[in-house]
């Protein structure tokens, strides 16, 4: 028998840092009784009668072990049940706890130390706390009767009065027959998205359009669907009053990850996946194998680095949502268990079906590049161990994992790398540089950047549902200033794409940042950023050569054809 | 609550509540100053202010410093403003399925705030009101027949009707200004002069109209404004004669019973309803009167209502005389007229003795050089300059402005929408720094539509026929910028 077993926690876990004597007094004194959380959590489930079976595995085991018991209750309503030997790996989810280590030459920025401390979610505050009302920005998930599920701040059980605040304002705005979008006061807007009986809530004071807002909460909720499926909601209407929370336990490093991708993946507001580039021999070398893996029901097989495709494989007319490749990237690369050993688990695909379960297969063949399998059968385990030995064979005689390692070291687009053209070789710095050459050439490197000053640019191939986008250069070098750019290329995207009066065709927009430029035909849309003094006419220019550029490199930095599987 | 907002018919609300007031249960309705429809059903008004009063305290949870602007919802746009500290107003309007119900938030904010400045310009603030009378009889009763005698100038038919996306090449709070020559500036210099000795050793101030637009002023611009905005509501020559037109259907209308209002110490006839349509018109001595055409049988009531000017700090005597297209508002100090009336009289007596040559004088320069309602129009642009520090703009005519397509405007004022949160961030981040920005956008219509904003002033353009480059659109504006904004918005 090859399989390790599974890892189980038996109690839920604590913060990592003990709070200090003063605040966990504090903490205890808001309590009605001096009962410690996990008897306080068993005893919620001594009053909900109608779930027998939840309440007997509590009285026994931990929170994670409930959640992937309710998964296995709901199953037998959907599917067959599994066999015992894949139920098994269900609970290994429950053990995620922190998000995977960066990887070398991560080409994810560090997230700030004020973004990422070691009490992540800050169980000490709720809604009184003045350090919780300063958070830049929250993210609330609750149920329409007021039970907090998720807060990105403070621990949820402290938080129900503020959840049930929530509820009632979209309780009344419903009440008279409307529903509510967001409020703003002054720099804070909080946006609202009611999906059934759930509600997700986000307060912001980042200057995010409300779109972009809007767009992340259907991610949250996308997010949750994976994890649960949309069936959740049956719970709701046997028993108004479920309790959800415990069904999420142990994913917070998920929603946590995601949150973060807000500030640095494109993907989120793009709705288009990224590849890593690779020769085209290469890649076909891997969808080749993708594709031979017949008979064994797999949906989609993806192979990815990081959150880059390398290949993308599905079956007949069966097309994955880059918003469901975004999602089931940050499920797998946010949870260490699929990191040690092989799994299989499963997960729900909110865009290809939003009540059905899947089954992922899913092994990791280095630290960065990892396959995934999609099945619809429970039993599928040993078959898709099989299919995945022939991959690795085939990926190491082809050479595919050490090319992809040199490719996520090497192949970074950079914006100096762009092909030159004669004519703008012909403009002079400006004249009160010309005084000093040093001056002039610090200059020219730090501030003005590629060409024209352009710093950086996202080509998205509408066709492909694909972007790229080029490296930072030095000028936009720290986490901060890349989150900066990516929540104006945001705003660029909302204003682009409004409703009712997009999509625009052309956008410039110049302000003491930066100037921006935006392209949208009906191949491609091109973002493209610039150093603020950027001259029109020559940004221009450089923004046909990047289009010109993308198109002679597409074939290394797109995939091509999602092949169909042969059965 | 579970009414429906649906009974209360179309068409949107205005309300007026005081958080300080009705905090108690079952007293929830003394907060409530004002409420448009007046004869909503007591308990949908209570929902709206409710909400609101909720949402209110909600945002305040994470700023506390900062007033809430604007619910949105699938179906409505809740726009509110904080008027006085703790005295609130909130504009509701419902959205249609048909675009025509497009909207711009900071349009709508911009009616809470000139409704408001007209009302403390005749009756003082809100809370001076309140305080004079806890009761809040009178400030109600004030409330409610200058607001509803403000938006039946928004009635449509039976409807009432808001600016819309097609408005967007309009700034709500703003002065028009007439450009005039260098020899009319001395013959207003004269008049000014003239005008401000009317009372001898005194100093009257000023405001000249011709037509529509504003020649001269002597008042600080916040003043400057809410006078200006009151004339071209109800004083110069268009809006005397939109009065004498409305007069009739008004009175077909149903009328509003005011509520008891107190007569001014020094025994000059108050202003009940200074924004009623058919009270005023002009003399035959030059000067605007309070009455009607049937009353000047009886003769004319002098018309001279006390305002209260905030930037100046001080209560004046309005004074309206007029001469052909030229509208003189002369202010006197309230506190210098000893004799009330007859003291009036005098200072009317001295203007037609010293003033009115300069006046027929000008009056002539004036309209000689007037280009007509389209003088300010630029072929081939459709624009909107405002300076907000001077509370000033400019705009393509009206007429101009229909001729832009469906599509145009409404992008136009999706651009303002997100050009207004930009000013506002920029506003609250660093108020002695002006912060610049540009946006050009193609939209699919293959307009360009336009936002400049340059060491704080804006200008706003769509140009439907500039071609299909950036390039193009921009040569375009640096043209415009050039020639009519002494180049204000080329680039560096």
């Amino acid at each position: 028998m090859d399989m390790d077993p599974p890892t189980n926690n038996p109690s839920p876990p604590g913060p990592p840092d003990s709070p200090p004597p003063e605040k966990r007094l504090a903490s205890l004194s808001l309590r009605t009784s001096h009962l410690p959380p996990d008897f306080e959590i068993h005893d919620d489930y001594d009053d909900d009668d109608d779930e027998g079976y939840l309440t007997a595995v509590s009285r026994v085991g931990s929170i994670s072990t409930s959640a992937s018991a309710w998964k296995d209750d709901l199953e037998d309503a959907d599917v067959a049940p599994p066999s015992p030997s894949s139920s098994g790996y269900a609970a290994e989810r429950g053990t995620s706890l922190a998000s995977s280590a960066a990887a070398n030459d991560d080409p994810q920025p560090q997230p700030d130390d004020d973004d990422w401390p070691r009490d992540k979610k800050h169980l000490h505050e709720d809604d009184t706390s003045a350090s919780w009302r300063k958070r830049k920005k929250h993210f609330f998930i609750l149920s329409n009767s007021g039970k907090p599920i998720y807060s990105r701040y403070g621990d949820e059980h402290k938080l129900a009065g503020f959840s049930a605040t929530l509820q009632a304002i979209i309780s009344f705005v419903e009440n008279s027959g409307d529903h509510i979008k967001f409020v703003r006061a002054a720099k804070h807007q909080i946006v609202f998205l009611v999906k059934g009986p759930i509600y997700l809530v986000c307060i912001s004071c980042t200057e995010e359009s409300y779109e972009g807002l809007r767009g992340q909460l259907e991610l949250m909720y996308g997010q949750m669907l994976l994890i649960l499926t949309k069936s959740v909601n049956r719970c709701f209407e046997k028993n108004p009053k479920f309790d959800m929370a415990p069904l999420l336990g142990g994913t917070d490093a998920v929603f946590l990850s995601l949150i973060h991708a807000f500030s640095w993946n494109p993907a989120t507001f793009l709705h288009a996946y990224t590849c890593l580039p690779l020769a085209q021999s290469t890649r076909q070398a891997a969808s080749a194998v993708l594709q031979d893996i017949a008979d064994s029901g797999v949906l989609f097989a993806l192979l990815m680095c990081e959150h880059k495709v390398i290949s993308l494989v599905g079956a007949q007319k069966a097309t994955l949502h880059p918003d469901d490749i975004f999602l089931l990237s940050n499920f797998i690369l946010s949870s260490e268990s699929f990191r040690t050993s092989e799994s299989f688990s499963p997960i729900c695909l909110p865009r290809y079906n939003s009540m059905a379960f899947l089954y992922a297969y899913v092994h990791f063949f280095d630290e960065n590049t990892y396959l995934t399998l999609l099945t619809a059968r429970s039993d599928a385990f040993y078959d898709l161990k099989d299919s995945r030995s022939r991959i690795q064979n085939v990926l190491l005689k082809a050479n595919v994992l050490v090319e992809v390692q040199r490719s996520l070291r090497e192949s970074a687009l950079r914006i100096e790398d762009l092909p030159a053209d004669p004519s703008s070789q012909s403009v002079s710095p400006p004249p009160q540089f010309s005084q000093d050459l040093h001056f002039q050439l610090l200059s020219s490197e730090m501030a003005i950047g590629g060409p024209a000053g352009l710093w950086h640019f996202i080509y998205k191939s509408i066709y492909l549902d694909q972007y790229v986008s080029s490296e930072f250069p030095l000028i936009i070098s720290n986490p901060k200033q890349q989150k900066r750019l990516y929540k104006a290329y945001q705003k660029l995207y909302a204003s682009m794409h409004d409703k009712a009066t997009g999509p625009h065709k052309t956008q410039f927009r110049r302000d003491e940042d930066y100037v921006l430029f935006c392209w949208i035909t009906q191949d491609f849309e091109l973002y493209a950023a610039f150093n603020p003094l950027a001259d029109k006419s020559q940004a221009i220019k450089v923004c046909n050569r990047v289009c010109q550029w993308i198109r002679d490199l597409e074939n290394e930095i797109f995939v091509y054809g999602e092949s169909t599987l042969s059965w | 609550m579970g009414l429906s907002s649906a009974a209360a018919g179309e068409g949107p609300q205005l309300c007026v509540f005081d958080l300080r007031r009705g905090q108690q249960e079952g007293q929830e309705l003394d907060k409530i100053l004002f409420f448009h429809p007046t004869d909503c059903p007591i308990l949908l008004q209570l929902s709206v202010i409710g909400l609101c009063e909720g949402i209110i305290t909600f945002a305040r949870i994470f700023s506390p410093d900062d007033d809430c602007e604007v619910i949105e919802s699938e179906k409505h746009s809740h726009v509110f403003y904080q008027a006085e500290a703790d005295i609130w107003m909130v504009l509701v309007v419902e959205k249609n399925k048909d675009i025509e119900s497009t909207w711009r938030c900071g349009a709508l904010q911009g009616i809470l705030k000139e409704v408001h400045s007209l009302f403390t310009m005749f009756h003082g603030p809100i809370r001076t009101l309140l305080d004079r009378q806890p009761s809040a009889e009178l400030a109600r009763g004030h409330l409610r027949t200058f607001f509803t005698d403000y938006l039946s100038d928004f009635n449509a038919g039976k409807k009432i009707q808001l600016p819309t996306f097609r408005d967007c090449l309009k700034e709500r709070g703003t002065v028009q200004m007439l450009t005039i020559s260098r020899e009319v500036a001395l013959e207003v210099q004269s008049l000014t002069t003239v005008l401000g000795s009317c009372l001898g050793n005194v100093m009257c101030q000023s405001l000249v109209l011709f037509e529509d637009l504003l020649v001269s002023t002597t008042l600080p611009p916040d003043d400057t404004l809410n006078l200006y905005t009151y004339a071209i509501l109800r004083l110069t020559p268009r809006a005397l004669l939109s009065n004498a037109t409305s007069w009739s259907y008004l009175r077909k209308g149903t009328s509003v019973h005011a509520g008891p209002t107190s007569s001014s110490s020094n025994g000059t006839a108050s202003v009940e309803r200074p924004l009623q349509r058919e009270k005023l018109y002009k003399g035959k001595d030059g000067f605007v009167a309070a009455g009607s055409t049937t009353s000047e049988v009886r003769g004319a009531v002098a018309w001279v209502p006390i305002l209260w000017f905030q930037q100046a700090e001080d209560r004046m005597h309005l004074c309206v005389y007029q001469h052909k297209n030229i509208t003189i508002l002369l202010l006197i100090p309230a506190s210098s007229l000893i004799n009330g009336d007859d003291g009036i009289a005098h200072v009317k007596r001295h203007l037609l003795e010293n003033a009115s040559q300069n006046i027929v004088t000008l009056e002539l320069k004036l309209s000689r050089g007037w280009g007509g309602e389209n003088a300010y129009h630029v072929g081939g642009y459709r624009y909107l300059l405002v300076d907000p520090d001077r509370k000033v703009s400019r705009a393509s005519p009206p007429g101009k402005v229909t001729t832009l397509s469906k599509d145009s405007l409404l992008s136009l004022n999706r651009l303002r929408e997100e050009i207004d949160l930009e000013k506002s961030r920029a506003k609250r981040s660093d108020s002695c720094h002006d912060k610049d920005f540009e946006v050009c956008i193609r939209a699919k219509n293959n307009a360009w539509v336009i936002a400049k904003v340059t060491r704080g002033r804006e200008l706003y353009m769509a140009l439907e026929k500039a071609g299909e480059t950036l390039l193009y659109a921009s040569t375009a504006i640096e043209k415009f910028s050039n020639r009519y904004c002494e180049g204000a918005f080329s680039t560096d």
